[in-house]
């Protein structure tokens, strides 16, 4: 494949504005959020719980609650066991999915339209009556703690929990990192209850899209989870980002390995930060798209790596900026340096006006297909635009607040956010091979064997 | 332009989605070319299969097909080196490419104000693609890369890399896609240059353009930028078949990893075969969803596995439907291997239940309706389809060829190809630390 990531000199006014398709908005008597919107392409609905939370508000020590949880729901109801839910939903030809990212629990199911009442009953009894069985939750967890130790036969997945834990630490609540350590920790009683305090209406958003009639959908939900008890409404997770005095360094060790993982990491920005439109154009730039500065250093015009890139979360909290690349053992040092070397020009620098357009129009073009096209598309806007507080402008005003950017402005934003004088850096390789000629960046690196057990540095 | 057949298609009622207007045409030059509208959003996806891949190819110049998924975007006579890549984005598009056993596909998104740019730049490459000496040395070093990260630092790529190399012993589907490590070194000027005289013949060629454009205008852009080009002799035909295999083979790798990984391959026949849908059924009622036996038996109840799961990729040749085990940490790869091994042994003494059955045909069902979701998707079923199933039109009597298949023809193929004869069993050991 030509590349790993499949992430806009016009005019700007020849383009047309794009606008989120209507969907209906009720709030429930016990608090639940519910929208509604049509969409007759396929013969599919997709229907989506939303439980505000997510891996924040696992509880300390416990990292991985909240995901345990979500997994956990269809292994048992009130009315079924694990195996008639599966045996049910597989009936349907549906599919059934449940997770966490940072701020939230999606538990999301996709079915025929003619299968409507059958496949939200199924999402619902799931949602609202599990049993958390103990024999079922001990497999869960079992599972889990498999799969964790497996990452580590994936470089490049476990290079980005490591950098997660080492970026934030154990202070924070992105820098958690759920692992067979905080795996091991969690008990029935823990998953039920987090259930119990969670789940419950104020928490919910609830986002209906496909192949439906609005009214009979709107009714259907009310029916089924008029019920839910209200609760506690939860409150969001406060925290400082970690400031540090020098550039850091860790090695996760993997004497194995043939290449090296590297990620280079500063503080970013929340999701509803008022930069949010021009830090986007910029990473657009530095190394969210092919050609990209990065890309066309250290893959296109070095050969260095088969990618390089750039990405900012989009959480509740401020998270980071993240460049990712890999390359060859002998290499670390010289693709590292490189990275550091376009950071510091970005930020010295700065962009073109041209630079700029070709931005606005990269983004403009490539952003109906990958947030706009589907009914799931367009379910995870709502989701976004509810769980953040924010409104349809996200979507109806984004061309205008792209075109609004101007190269001043890209050029303070690229200055704040990527000229930082200190970083933090992880690379997971074969350290005898590389750790000596990183040292100029940090003197004292930490480094973790990948066989101690669990995915945290520092701990 | 000579238009060979110009269907309205409304098969699509089959399905019970919107009937489509679907435009095929070919060139003069041999190029076929399937246009759909679509206007839901303002986009377009221009996909491109080159029917030339790592079948194509002999020892010694092993992934010189997917080099050229690379060479591709390094620059032609009109628009030079990165420009393909810069113009694009610049115009509000982006692009990726894939290169498999059969093919070289080349899958464009992008507005439908760059329809003409696209068409401009498809048309460079193809007719004038550069051969600059050191472009194609950085290119190579990207190659390395891209195989050291799927390959040699991936557990599964290199077991299945083994499984292949085992389960075929004549035909080029022995050797991997992306290439030899020694061959991607190696390949010379001379090796390149034939190679992309031989796949990028117009006539070689099937484009599948679906989304916001008015076909017209797309059979007028494909007649002044494509039909230009020449014709030019397609790659010649694959004659190796490769012999029945005649007792199981094995296959180990002993390397540091957290788990094993184990995978079985069965010999089966091209994806345009007849048993090639009931063989899908078979897989999923085997490995898909949780209900399946699979799953059921080795992930849930025995707890033996992570993960189970299969798959049987389109292959022009008779391919290797491949089954891939993840146990657990603890687990004895033998106990494991021996579930797997009863559970297939079910299947072929008696016919699934109907429910079961129906089952599997509604999951195959919504997967096809996934499928059809975005414009991407459907140009790249209609381009799957028009290649391996001899016309795009199957995409859409594709739930009718699900709901035909019956118990007897579960079993029938169940019994055919899934004997322990034709499989080849690669598992991937981790190693004991001293």
């Amino acid at each position: 494949m030509k590349r790993l990531f499949a992430l806009a000199l016009m005019a700007a006014a020849a383009w047309p504005d794009v606008r989120l398709p209507k969907y209906t908005r009720q709030t429930l008597p016990n608090g639940i959020v519910l929208d509604v919107m049509p969409r007759q392409d396929v013969p599919l609905v997709s229907v989506r719980v939303l439980v505000r939370g997510g891996a924040e508000s696992d509880p300390a020590g416990l990292a991985g609650l909240s995901s345990i949880a979500a997994q956990a729901l269809r292994r048992g109801t009130t009315t079924r066991s694990a195996e008639q839910f599966s045996e049910e939903l597989d009936s349907l030809g549906a599919s059934f999915s449940a997770g966490t990212d940072m701020q939230a629990t999606f538990v999301t199911s996709e079915f025929l339209a003619k299968d409507f009442d059958k496949g939200l009953a199924l999402l619902v009894d799931a949602v609202t009556a599990p049993t958390f069985p103990e024999a079922e939750i001990k497999k869960l967890l079992a599972q889990s703690i498999d799969s964790a130790k497996a990452m580590k036969d994936n470089p490049s997945a476990a290079a980005s929990v490591y950098f997660r834990s080492f970026f934030f630490g154990p202070g924070h609540p992105y820098g958690q990192v759920s692992d067979e350590i905080s795996l091991g920790k969690i008990t029935r009683q823990a998953v039920a209850e987090y259930h119990k305090r969670q789940y419950v209406g104020r928490n919910m958003i609830v986002i209906v899209a496909g192949d439906v009639e609005p009214a009979k959908a709107a009714a259907a939900v009310t029916k089924t989870l008029g019920g839910v008890p209200e609760g506690k409404a939860y409150s969001w997770k406060t925290a400082t980002m970690p400031a540090s005095a020098k550039t850091r360094i860790a090695i996760v060790d993997k004497p194995d390995a043939t290449q090296t993982e590297i990620r280079v990491g500063m503080p970013g920005i929340e999701r509803t930060h008022p930069d949010r439109v021009a830090l986007w154009l910029v990473n657009t730039l530095f190394g969210g798209r092919f050609t990209s500065i990065l890309n066309d250093e250290l893959r296109v015009n070095s050969g260095l790596t088969y990618g390089a890139s750039s990405g900012f979360e989009r959480n509740h909290l401020p998270g980071r900026i993240t460049i990712s690349t890999f390359t060859a053992t002998e290499t670390t040092s010289k693709a590292l340096d490189m990275a550091m070397d376009l950071l510091k020009r970005l930020a010295e620098k700065g962009i073109t006006a041209e630079q700029l357009a070709s931005a606005k129009t990269y983004i403009k073009g490539t952003y109906p297909s990958e947030q706009l096209e589907t009914a799931d598309q367009l379910a995870d806007v709502i989701g976004e635009i509810e769980l953040f507080d924010l409104n349809r402008g996200e979507v109806d005003d984004l061309f205008s607040r792209i075109d609004a950017v101007t190269v001043e402005k890209a050029n303070a934003v690229a200055r704040e956010h990527y000229g930082r004088p200190h970083v933090t850096i992880l690379l997971l390789g074969n350290a005898a091979k590389f750790a000596e000629s990183v040292k100029k960046y940090d003197p004292s690196p930490v480094t973790v064997p990948i066989a101690k057990p669990g995915l945290r540095v520092g701990e | 332009m000579r238009a060979l057949g110009v269907a309205l298609l409304c098969a699509a009622a089959a399905l019970g989605i919107e009937p489509q207007k679907t435009v095929s045409v070919t060139l003069d030059n041999g190029m076929k070319l399937i246009v759909q509208e679509d206007h839901d959003i303002p986009n377009v996806a221009m996909y491109l299969f080159y029917k030339v891949g790592s079948r194509n190819e002999r020892p010694g110049i092993t992934g010189i097909s997917h080099f050229f998924e690379h060479m591709m975007f390094n620059g032609a006579k009109k628009y030079g080196p990165k420009q393909f890549d810069i113009q694009m984005e610049k115009a509000g598009g982006r692009n990726n490419a894939y290169t498999s056993r059969d093919l070289t596909v080349y899958t464009n998104w992008f507005p439908n104000t760059a329809l003409e740019l696209m068409f401009d730049m498809e048309a460079d490459r193809i007719r004038d693609l550069s051969f600059d000496p050191k472009m194609i040395e950085s290119e190579r070093g990207v190659v390395a890369s891209e195989r050291q990260t799927r390959t040699d630092n991936s557990n599964f790529g290199l077991l299945y890399e083994q499984l292949n190399a085992t389960a075929y012993v004549a035909h080029p589907y022995n050797w991997p896609v992306v290439g030899w490590a020694s061959d991607i070194k190696a390949w010379s000027m001379e090796d390149l240059k034939a190679h992309f005289k031989m796949g990028y013949a117009p006539n070689n060629c099937v484009v599948v353009i679906v989304g916001d454009v008015k076909t017209d205008e797309v059979l007028q852009a494909a007649k002044k930028f494509f039909e230009p080009i020449p014709r030019q002799e397609p790659p010649p035909a694959v004659r190796t078949v490769e012999p029945p295999q005649r007792g199981e083979r094995r296959v180990t790798i002993v390397k540091q990893a957290q788990l094993p990984i184990q995978m079985v391959g069965y010999h089966v026949p091209d994806s345009n075969h007849a048993d090639f849908v009931p063989l899908e059924v078979l897989g999923t009622l085997l490995t898909n969803g949780r209900s399946s036996r699979l799953y059921r038996r080795m992930v849930d109840t025995d707890q033996l596995a992570v993960s189970v799961s299969q798959f049987m990729g389109p292959s022009l040749d008779p391919g290797l439907w491949t089954f891939v085990v993840n146990p657990r940490a603890g687990v004895d790869t033998a106990a494991s291997e021996k579930a797997l091994f009863e559970e297939i042994e079910k299947v072929r003494a008696a016919e699934v239940p109907a429910s079961e059955l129906q089952k599997a045909k509604n999951l195959m069902l919504t997967g096809l309706y996934g499928d059809l979701k975005t414009i991407a998707g459907r140009a790249n079923s209609l381009g799957l389809n028009e290649i391996y199933r001899g016309s795009y039109e199957k995409l859409y009597t594709s739930d009718a060829e699900i709901n035909a298949v019956t118990a007897a023809d579960v079993l029938r193929v169940a019994k055919q190809y899934l004997t322990p004869n034709n499989r080849t069993v690669a598992t991937l050991i981790p190693e004991k630390r001293p």
